[in-house]
């Protein structure tokens, strides 16, 4: 098997695999075994993405467009692995330290609305959701690299907003497991899951009159190291990963919070702001996140392994920098996106990982707000991108 | 060119991500945390994500 093809740039491939080196060391070293596992799994993260191409943004507007469902359909199969693999799992003790899992349950509120639908609507024009803005930009694509420097800023604007949107009408906390049970919960979710699935194959079938179920399991341009690889193993490897990541950090997956603590972490260096005084960083956890090494938060040693892992994964798939074609108006639209997904995501408790993926693998009702939420603001945001990109 | 654009803006960020290390250290370990009173064992979650903090919004 030829490892390596003359697109691959073994600089690349050399500086991520000595910096996987270097933060591997320092978790193990000075923080813990946890970190250095939840590094690894975020490696992988960023590998399966990476190769499978697995993006929530582009699978929905492929949909709205042009009632392609493969992508949804993948989607659709992960969500349903990942709520019968959690619900027995959550309020469990893990497998790896002495403690129970908790589910990324959080408020079904007005700013989940307000923050999701402003979410789907802005990352459509940026081109990328919370997972394929940090895998894209780590695999050489700078507009996603703008885009993610502006979702830092958006998600830092959320933390000073915090105040407001603490104070809109809210249902609290809604977890399905506990309202419902295991089973009755699993059931439920699986007969939405199920009739999403159909609808969704349905009018797929309407609108280009065939359908190929096997799209998305494709094995025929496999290739394990360089990829790509079919979408439906990028779904099973993100299930396994973020099921992982329950059991060693003690919830699911999530991106964005490390997003605003890193802006928050460069505006109190550069003293641009007390950001410390804001009340969403006097918060238990993002209290102490923003006074400890940035490392000892889990969700940025996930994304530096998913940073990592992206760009070890388009260096041997010899695609970086692969596409360019910036200008002033993609440009535009990479900072639209970017501001907007950052502040959307802090409203709405988390993006299509966070929220979405393990909120609803968590049988939380704020998960499902934020997909219906999401998507409609992507009916906006597909509509609107034609302006940036045309 | 651009390699080396996109190699020295990582780089920075992650010498920055060191140095922050180095000056904060790890006097707290998030994954650590015990949470909540009634439940001596329940992990926090970072706010945004979800967990016992956020039930209180």
């Amino acid at each position: 098997m030829k490892v390596f093809s003359k697109k691959t740039d073994l600089s690349l491939l050399a500086f991520s695999v000595v910096s996987v080196l270097i933060f591997g060391f320092i978790l193990q070293s000075q923080i813990s075994n946890r970190h250095f596992y939840v590094f690894l799994i975020g490696i992988g993260l960023g590998i399966s993405l990476y190769h499978a191409s697995f993006g929530f943004t582009g699978g929905w507007r492929n949909f709205i467009e042009k009632k392609d469902s493969k992508s949804l359909r993948a989607q659709i199969l992960m969500l349903a692995m990942a709520v019968i693999l959690f619900s027995f799992f959550i309020n469990e003790k893990s497998w790896v330290y002495d403690g129970k899992m908790i589910g990324a349950v959080a408020p079904v509120n007005l700013s989940v609305v307000f923050g999701s639908l402003l979410f789907g609507f802005a990352m459509q024009l940026a081109g990328g959701c919370g997972s394929g803005t940090l895998f894209t930009a780590s695999g050489g694509n700078e507009k996603m690299v703008i885009t993610l420097v502006f979702f830092m800023i958006g998600s830092l604007i959320g933390t000073y907003h915090f105040d407001f949107w603490l104070n809109v009408p809210s249902l609290g906390g809604v977890s399905l497991l506990n309202s419902l049970g295991q089973f009755k919960s699993v059931l439920l979710q699986l007969f939405i899951l199920i009739s999403l699935y159909f609808l969704v194959t349905k009018l797929d079938e309407t609108r280009n009159k065939k359908i190929n179920h096997g799209d998305i399991y494709n094995f025929s341009n496999f290739r394990l190291l360089n990829g790509p690889w079919p979408l439906l193993l990028g779904s099973i490897l993100l299930v396994i990963f973020n099921f992982l990541m329950l059991q060693v950090a003690g919830h699911p997956w999530g991106i964005t919070f490390a997003f605003g603590l890193w802006a928050a972490k460069i505006v109190n260096f550069l003293s641009i702001a007390d950001v410390s005084s804001w009340s969403f960083w006097q918060l238990s956890y993002p209290s102490t996140a923003l006074e400890n090494s940035v490392l000892a938060d889990p969700t940025t040693v996930s994304n530096l392994g998913i940073i990592f892992g992206a760009l070890a994964a388009s260096t041997l798939a010899g695609k970086f920098f692969d596409k360019s074609n910036l200008n002033n108006k993609i440009i535009l639209a990479a900072i639209i996106g970017g501001l907007l997904m950052g502040y959307g995501a802090r409203l709405a408790f988390g993006c299509n990982v966070g929220a979405l993926f393990s909120g609803i693998a968590s049988g939380s009702l704020h998960g499902w707000v934020w997909l219906i939420f999401a998507f409609l603001g992507s009916l906006f945001g597909v509509r609107a991108r034609r302006f940036f990109y045309s | 060119m651009k390699k080396f654009i996109y190699l020295i803006i990582l780089s920075v960020f992650l010498t920055i991500a060191l140095l922050d290390h180095d000056s904060n250290g790890v006097a707290y370990n998030p994954l650590f945390h015990k949470h909540g009173s009634d439940d001596e064992n329940e992990i926090a979650m970072p706010c945004g994500l979800g967990g016992t903090e956020n039930h209180k919004h």
